[in-house]
């Protein structure tokens, strides 16, 4: 019986970062529109969008093409699963951070082994990009990471968000500024925001790893990115903003977080790869190290 | 068996290069036009330059049509300012036929020609923020450009193709008013510029991505015939405008900027300061445009024969010297066309020099500074 109710619960809480990754991807489009001094589409147009698409035909390019994008999207969903949110905590004891990380980077490998085996270079040098980037915005996190765990000295999303109970100044925003920069551009990497989306450059590369998707399969990847937005958010929000007390609060302050990383993306064209890299490496590593050291000393 | 030594690579050339197409569906490419790249890794190993897509005979075509019926064809040849081609023309046909077309038409000229060459040069913005990723500035700059589209439609009745121009002057005098709306613009336009310098050139990370791109050298700008703005981004001081002025360009007071650096950011830069230079002109052509007619009368089309002889007409364009070399056998109809689009030399066979090397995320920057418009060289 319990084990129902945690399916049921985990089905809901993917349901949820489903909804509220498309919503934030609507409402940034509305946003974006606005200082391109548009009018943007309706809030809920990637909501319009997933269903279009999910009801059209697709191409497939074999059987590792399937498995890797639901492969993608499946990862994603099962870490949202052991992410706080708000009053619901579905796995108190296992919301290890490591390993929402570790279900993370198999989302990229998913798609990585999906979109190469579709065959077109495009999305070969795209998937390339995004893991090289990946490589890049990880570092500077796992810097943060470990000045949190040094800080919080407990390696639980639960409990870190414990150790910042008691009011803002408690938040480790305000305790580890220097982590909470460097934390919050890798943030804009992860969130393949500009200047940190070479991988999808569709200039350069015809939108790279999407070039080959059709119908259903660019349907998974709206909702991979969806839950992608959801998780990068929340984590961020567990981390330096000390949780939620509900959901309301959560998405609120998830939305604060990705609303800058909007005008950020807004006003700034994209980097080549090892610019990216190399930009990560410096600065926001700098400050992820100097934040260590502070901690540590 | 043996083995391969160490020091020797794999030269096997099925595995070693890979084909990449920019265009023609592709956002990298400005026009229905392809490059097919043979890159090794990021760079580009060998570039085949592949029109065709577009053409559609147009100078032939021009052979069988009345002169002035050509009017409504010429302006495809070129979307972003197809203007220069009717102008270009108009002062072939103009010269071949002895006609002298009043002031008040010369000026209207002048002006129609500079609000396209500021449209083009948005257009142009548009190219960079696009392959750059730097979107707010397409945006931006082509919903200003439309404010530019409404006062053409109020003057010709169309927005993009205006088929105004004519042997012997316009087809219709400015209306009340307009002029006024002119000069409202060019202060609204003039208010975006420093928004513009803001987002686009001051940005630090697009001055990385352009600095030092696709640079283009003084004497290999003459060589290969690149003219406009890209060939005085490489530091020459050379615009048909000034050096032989058409129109009522030596009465007009304006500057030639030179940038210098021969790079995408220098080409960039080069049209937004002859941006600057466009709105003084404009704002001159509407304080000082004179009254009289607007055309002088040609006869009847059908009965339009103009003398037997050849011209070569050329315009300063957005993009460089757009010419037109007309050959007349005293006929109703021309005896031959030949239009020379100033991409033709570059986007065919300067591409095949400077790509080589180049890294796939410079192509597009390079494609856009360079301000390539395939049909150009494809028509």
């Amino acid at each position: 019986m319990m084990f129902f109710l945690k399916l049921i619960q985990s089905i809901g809480v993917g349901a949820l970062s489903i909804s509220v990754g498309l919503l934030f991807m609507g409402i940034g489009r509305k946003i974006t529109a606005r200082i391109h001094r548009r009018y943007g589409p309706p809030a809920i147009q990637n909501f319009i969008d997933v269903f279009k698409l999910f009801s059209k035909n697709s191409i497939s390019h074999g059987f590792a093409y399937d498995l890797g994008i639901i492969a993608g999207t499946s990862a994603l969903l099962a870490a949202v699963v052991f992410l706080p949110v708000g009053q619901i905590n579905l796995f108190p004891a296992n919301s290890s951070l490591i390993m929402i990380l570790y279900l993370m980077t198999m989302a990229y490998l998913g798609m990585a082994m999906g979109v190469s085996s579709s065959g077109n270079p495009n999305a070969t040098i795209g998937i390339s990009r995004a893991l090289t980037m990946m490589m890049g915005y990880k570092v500077p996190f796992a810097a943060v990471i470990f000045s949190v765990y040094i800080f919080a000295r407990t390696g639980s999303l639960t409990n870190i968000i414990a150790a910042q109970s008691g009011g803002l100044l408690n938040w480790n925003m305000i305790r580890l500024p220097f982590g909470f920069i460097a934390a919050e551009i890798a943030l804009q990497g992860m969130l393949g925001e500009k200047p940190f989306d070479m991988a999808i450059a569709p200039a350069e590369i015809a939108s790279g790893p999407m070039v080959e998707m059709s119908g259903k399969y660019l349907g998974f990847g709206m909702l991979q990115h969806a839950v992608g937005i959801f998780l990068e958010t929340g984590i961020m929000v567990n981390l330096f903003m000390g949780g939620a007390p509900n959901v309301w609060i959560f998405v609120i302050k998830q939305f604060e977080l990705f609303f800058i990383a909007l005008l950020v993306n807004a006003i700034l064209p994209r980097f080549r790869v090892e610019e990216g890299v190399s930009f990560m490496w410096k600065i926001p590593l700098l400050l992820g190290v100097i934040q260590a050291l502070i901690v540590v000393l | 068996m043996e083995l391969r030594p160490l020091n020797v690579s794999n030269t096997n050339d099925k595995y070693k290069t890979y084909e990449l197409f920019i265009g023609p569906n592709h956002p990298g490419i400005s026009g229905n036009f392809s490059y097919v790249l043979d890159m090794e890794g990021h760079k580009v190993a060998n570039v085949t330059p592949d029109p065709g897509l577009l053409h559609r005979g147009f100078e032939k075509l021009m052979e069988r049509r009345l002169w002035t019926q050509n009017l409504a064809l010429i302006p495809r040849i070129c979307v972003p300012e197809p203007d220069v081609n009717e102008v270009a023309y108009c002062m072939g046909v103009e010269h071949l036929a002895g006609i002298e077309i009043p002031k008040h038409a010369q000026y209207i000229r002048v002006i129609v020609l500079e609000m396209a060459r500021i449209a083009a040069f948005l257009f142009s913005f548009a190219g960079l923020g696009g392959s750059t990723g730097l979107y707010t500035a397409p945006n931006w700059s082509i919903g200003d450009r439309d404010y530019i589209l409404d006062l053409f439609e109020w003057l010709t009745g169309g927005r993009v193709y205006h088929i105004y121009q004519y042997p012997g002057g316009v087809k219709k005098d400015i209306p009340d008013g307009w002029l006024d709306k002119l000069l409202e613009l060019l202060d609204y336009l003039e208010s975006r510029l420093p928004e513009y310098d803001n987002l686009i050139f001051r940005n630090p990370i697009l001055q990385k991505r352009t600095k030092g791109v696709g640079y283009l050298p003084a004497e290999k700008a003459i060589k290969n015939g690149i003219t406009g703005p890209n060939l005085r981004a490489s530091g020459i001081k050379w615009d048909i405008r000034k050096a032989q002025p058409y129109l009522v360009y030596d009465e007009l007071n304006f500057d030639i900027p030179i940038t210098g650096e021969g790079d995408a950011f220098a080409r960039t830069l080069q049209r937004r300061l002859e941006l600057e230079e466009s709105i003084k002109i404009l704002r001159q052509c509407a304080n000082q445009i004179p009254d009289g007619p607007y055309k002088v009368k040609i006869p009847n089309p059908f009965q339009f024969r103009v003398p037997a002889g050849s011209y070569y007409s050329k315009v300063e364009s957005s993009k460089g010297e757009f010419g037109y070399y007309i050959v007349s056998d005293g006929d109703v109809k021309p005896y031959r066309v030949y239009v020379r689009g100033p991409s033709y030399s570059v986007g065919l066979y300067y591409a095949n020099e400077i790509m080589r090397g180049m890294r796939i995320e410079d192509v597009p920057v390079w494609i856009h500074t360079m301000d390539i418009c395939p049909p150009d060289f494809d028509r």
